[in-house]
């Protein structure tokens, strides 16, 4: 559950986002989450839930996560295709190598605070 | 979308006394810088990095142990142990004679790049440990967390042992999409456990196909010239 500390690092990050822009209360946070980031989504918003609970600054905020679709390259013709789960060929030359192109990431977009 | 602010909520969902502060960035993004400043503590230190990601018991320790007796007296080895408690595999790899400090997590799955400048430190310290060939570090046994972690490690290395059976690289990704070798360990097992080598190399290969892929048995010696060959090559860059 390396998820409970992604989502304690977030919270420090709210904390000095609110402070920096003089705000008491987080209404929103809206965060990217990559098809290979290794987060699963249902531990992050679990965490959040639990730990943003208590925490006054955070207690009402409401999680918005966004997961683009992954993102794969043919190794041999270099097409790259948009998936959902992994595909077992290339669509254009049916090469079966394919490489993960990005999506490793956790972003925080943006923040809406009052 | 909202149109009033373009904030991601519908517009029923707030009030516009507040404000939304466009951020975009990375969570990760304190992590990475300081995995990027352990990277070049460690070169200073003359030492390529290995961070060592696998299940409990895939055999990690055991691999250290066999590969310090084999290299030992030709390269000079450093270890930085990763555990939830104990420093019982410090105490194995030290009894090899070689510098090595253990971290505990206190409960934490996996290290982080903030422990590994606190062990870079420590290390150090210890005799021996400040100018190295080679660092490994034995990351906490967990095949998810720690993937999603750079230490500022050089070279990432994912184990599977025979007995785990030859599905881990489709039940976790990550960790395969993010290393550069893969072992295959315990082979001295294979007659006992239905794991096909060559199958679960292919399925490997096709998460990431840049993946280098060993077997190897710590305990009869086969497979190990390959390994030592790559520790070798590794470090004369
Ligand atoms: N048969 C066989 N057993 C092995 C081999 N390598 C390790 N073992 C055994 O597997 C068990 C676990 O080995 P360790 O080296 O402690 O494994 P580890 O990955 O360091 O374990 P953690 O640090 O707890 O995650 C021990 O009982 C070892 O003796 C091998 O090549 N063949
Ligand atoms: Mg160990
Ligand atoms: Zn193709």
């Amino acid at each position: 559950m390396h998820e409970m500390s992604l989502v304690q690092g977030l919270l420090g990050q709210l904390h000095e986002l609110a402070k920096e822009h003089n705000k008491e209360k987080v209404i929103s946070v809206s965060m990217e989450i990559g098809p290979f980031s290794g987060v699963v989504i249902d531990s992050f918003q679990f965490g959040f839930d639990i730990l943003a609970r208590d925490d006054a600054l955070t207690r009402e905020a409401i999680l918005l996560i966004e997961s683009p679709p992954a993102l794969y390259r043919c190794c041999s013709c270099g097409m790259e295709m948009k998936a959902e789960q992994r595909p077992e060929r290339c669509r254009h030359c049916s090469e079966t190598l394919l490489s993960p192109v990005g999506g490793d990431d956790l972003v925080l977009r943006q923040v809406e605070m009052e | 979308m909202c149109d009033a602010c373009g904030c991601d909520l519908k517009p029923e969902e707030h009030s516009h006394d507040s404000r939304v502060v466009e951020v975009h960035q990375s969570l990760l993004a304190a992590n990475t810088a300081m995995a990027k400043k352990n990277r070049v503590h460690i070169e200073e230190m003359g030492a390529v990095a290995i961070n060592m990601i696998s299940s409990p018991g895939s055999g990690k320790t055991t691999l250290l142990e066999k590969t310090i007796e084999a290299l030992g007296g030709s390269l000079r080895i450093g270890v930085i142990e990763g555990d939830i408690e104990t420093d019982r595999d410090a105490e194995r790899i030290r009894a090899k004679g070689v510098p090595v400090i253990q971290l505990t997590t206190g409960g934490a799955c996996h290290l982080d790049a903030a422990q590994i400048h606190k062990g870079l430190h420590l290390l150090e310290k210890e005799e021996g440990g400040a100018q190295l060939d080679l660092l490994f570090i034995e990351n906490v046994g967990n095949l998810v967390c720690p993937a999603t972690f750079d230490l500022g490690e050089h070279h990432r290395l994912v184990l599977v042992s025979v007995p785990e059976g030859p599905d881990k690289p489709a039940k976790y990704p990550k960790a395969f999409h993010s290393s550069q070798v893969f072992i295959i360990s315990k082979t001295d097992l294979l007659p006992y456990f239905d794991f096909p080598v060559e199958e679960a190399k292919a399925e490997a290969l096709q998460l990431n196909p840049d993946l280098q892929v060993m077997a190897l048995s710590a305990t009869s010696g086969e497979g190990f010239e390959q390994w030592l060959d790559y520790l070798k090559e590794v470090c004369a860059h």
